[in-house]
């Protein structure tokens, strides 16, 4: 590799060197609670998700889910839906009785004519109303290619903060094994222009968690 | 002669500043920002302890640079990605055009990214014949106007809508009614809809490289950096060798802190993180995933133990948005990639102190870069080392050393201090009183051109203090 690239030699010695003349280091105040503790966590996720400006519905069971996926997807205008090849999303399908043409992540990424995407969630944090994603749930293209993006959760993936959320993304080796992960908290959005927030510009209008009751 | 850099500050600042549509289009963005700004940090309980803990996360990643970074290649490597370290500018701009020309690459989607700015890495790509599309809005704005982004985090905040709508219209021959800013989102997405499904390279920056776990962190909100980073077959991140930090749970506090000093956010929409190319399993992602270290001119900051932690930076913003230089004379008059207080320390290390030492000197020292920087780099005691450091290199002007030489003198001789000060007195009286204040034979030109000409005592100091007047 070296020899293709003489440069990384060159620019870890300079670093190494450069480093032998230490900096003047700084300390300052150690160990104050930088955030605020989350006691309730599944009440912040809703609140920030409001705040995010995402659809947050609590549903008791499977059926319930089911239903409000169905009154979902009547909502969008005809088309593809995609969705993450997974055995509880194909019983959630199943239930709400779709007629729209399906397309399932095995059979590869996201069309660009998708209308909606439905994934799962590795976990939903609290703290920024976010949910936490890896290339596992349907692939990189299930969270950003179509208009609305719908989300399949249970209470019992909420974490309170986005420490334990990466800590447990790390220590589980989740992230070893996927290329790609990503917290998202609320539409695709854009204040560019005179800082006036407009949604949906270049993924999703609309984010949607279907969130049901499990301990 | 061509202008020099300190000449055409000097004459785009006088331009920018008697702008007056200018002037209320920053006034009003930076208002907006000001205020979220400060909503955001109320939502840290607290937020000094926030800043110093980022101060000491990046000093430790900087300090052990060598080490984070090696830890960082060795995890991408084995994910199938390639690493690839660029000492300079042109080498980085090699590799990226090598690896496209290799996968034969005709378009290239770019999400923003201020190190290949700094490269110019879009201008070699189409000298090539590649053609890179911008897909943040505001790099797309500006790319369509044929200019460099006016702001790190914001790069066409110095328009309003109604020059959004005419650009559009002149360029994407639409009009929008009512220059409604919904309808221009939705135009541009249109438009660039067709290049992240049609280019075959996508181009990055990071805000962070993750050494524990050998991923880029991207922070986005228009989700452009997503389509860029999925869609194509290539994935290529064009980034400092500074941006690293050593763990994955950093982000849970930089994540935060950037959105809050960037925007107020809490978070922005999508913090993404990638660590190759698609994997056995995956239902898509690029064939091809490659990171370009660029060193250009940060290794020997680096061994400048003084300013060592102006390689903290994580690019917010925050510094420019609050600096009363940067608010009236705006983000082109610079003339760098990098502008506002931290564009003026850095700058001269990344592109040669005699060029831009002048930029040092466009500050008033307030130091309120300093008490809003995330990371606590002390902005404005670095613009006084680079004062010190070009001085000391000869880069002042023979006339200034005349000027101190003569008021070092007369400050250590009482008669010659009486004397210059009655002979400036009335020199200045005389002038004034024949109109010719703030004229070109005005020694206070410089304050007299454009304010009332300060009024002049009828004594001096010295000789109200002997009357007691003074005290």
């Amino acid at each position: 590799m070296s020899a293709k690239n003489p440069s990384r030699e060159q620019i870890l010695e300079r670093i190494r060197t450069g480093l032998r003349t230490p900096a003047a280091l700084r300390g300052g105040p150690k160990s104050a609670v930088i955030f605020e503790p989350i006691r309730n966590p599944l009440e912040r996720f809703q609140q920030e998700c409001a705040a995010n400006l995402m659809e947050c519905t609590l549903t008791a069971d499977t059926a319930s889910s089911a239903s409000q996926l169905a009154k979902i997807l009547d909502s969008l205008p005809a088309g593809e839906v995609f969705l993450q090849d997974d055995p509880s999303l194909r019983r959630l399908i199943e239930v709400a009785r779709t007629q729209r043409p399906l397309r399932w992540s095995g059979e590869g990424a996201p069309r660009e004519i998708s209308e909606a995407t439905v994934s799962l969630a590795e976990a939903l944090i609290a703290q920024t109303g976010s949910i936490l994603v890896t290339a596992e749930c349907g692939g990189r293209g299930a969270s950003i290619v179509a208009p609305c993006h719908i989300v399949y959760a249970h209470t019992s993936q909420l974490v309170p903060d986005l420490e334990t959320a990466l800590g447990n993304l790390f220590r589980s080796g989740k992230l070893a094994r996927n290329s790609f992960a990503c917290v998202i908290s609320g539409s695709s959005r854009t204040a560019d222009i005179e800082k006036i927030l407009v949604q949906g510009a270049h993924g999703p209008r609309r984010l949607a968690v279907i969130l049901e009751t499990r301990a | 002669m061509r202008e020099t850099a300190a000449q055409q500050f000097l004459r785009d600042a006088a331009v920018k500043s008697a702008d007056l549509v200018h002037r209320e289009i920053i006034r009003n963005g930076i208002a907006s920002y000001d205020a979220a700004h400060l909503r955001g940090r109320a939502r840290f309980r607290d937020w000094e302890a926030a800043r110093e803990k980022c101060r000491e996360i990046k000093q430790e990643a900087i300090n052990h640079l060598d080490k984070y970074l090696l830890q960082f290649e060795e995890k991408v490597l084995a994910r199938g990605g390639h690493v690839f370290w660029a000492a300079t500018a042109e080498e980085a701009c090699k590799y990226v055009t090598g690896v496209a020309q290799r996968l034969g690459v005709r378009t290239v989607v770019k999400s923003k990214s201020m190190v290949t700015e700094e490269i110019h890495l879009s201008p070699a790509l189409e000298k090539i014949g590649i053609k890179a599309w911008e897909t943040d809005l505001g790099e797309f704005i500006v790319q369509l106007r044929n200019e460099p982004p006016y702001h790190i985090v914001t790069p066409a905040m110095h328009l309003n809508r109604a020059q959004i709508a005419d650009l559009f219209h002149e360029k994407l021959g639409e009009r929008i009614p009512g220059n409604d800013p919904t309808k221009l989102v939705a135009l541009a997405r249109r438009k660039l809809r067709e290049s992240f499904f049609s280019a075959e390279m996508g181009i990055s920056g990071a805000n962070f490289l993750i050494a524990d776990s050998g991923v880029i962190a991207i922070s986005t909100n228009e989700g452009n950096g997503r389509l860029c980073t999925s869609v194509p077959r290539i994935h290529v991140v064009v980034t400092g060798i500074e941006k690293v930090l050593p763990r994955l749970e950093d982000l849970a506090l930089f994540w935060p802190v950037l959105a809050t000093s960037g925007t107020g956010q809490p978070i922005t929409t999508y913090s993404t993180l990638i660590g190759g190319p698609r994997q056995a399993g995956e239902a898509d992602g690029p064939d091809e995933f490659h990171v370009v270290l660029v060193d250009n001119g940060r290794s020997r900051l680096l061994a400048d133990a003084e300013q060592r932690e102006v390689l903290h930076c994580i690019r917010c913003g925050a510094c420019l948005n609050t600096c009363p230089v940067y608010r009236n004379v705006g983000g082109h008059t610079y003339g760098t990639t990098y502008q506002g207080p931290i564009g003026s320390v850095l700058t001269p290390h990344l592109a040669g102190l005699k060029q831009y030492q002048h930029l040092s000197y466009a500050s008033s020292l307030c130091g309120a870069c300093t008490s809003v920087c995330p990371v606590k780099i002390d902005l404005h005691h670095h613009l006084l080392h680079n004062r010190r450091n070009a001085v000391s290199r000869g880069g002042s002007k023979s006339g200034e050393r005349i000027m101190f030489r003569l008021w070092r003198s007369s400050m250590l001789h009482p008669r010659i201090f009486v004397l210059m000060g009655a002979l400036g007195r009335s020199l200045l009286r005389t002038l004034y009183g024949m109109g010719l204040a703030g004229s070109i034979v005005d020694p206070m030109r410089a304050w007299n051109r454009y304010r009332a000409p300060v009024p002049l005592p009828t004594e001096s100091f010295r000789s109200r203090w002997r009357k007691g007047l003074v005290g």
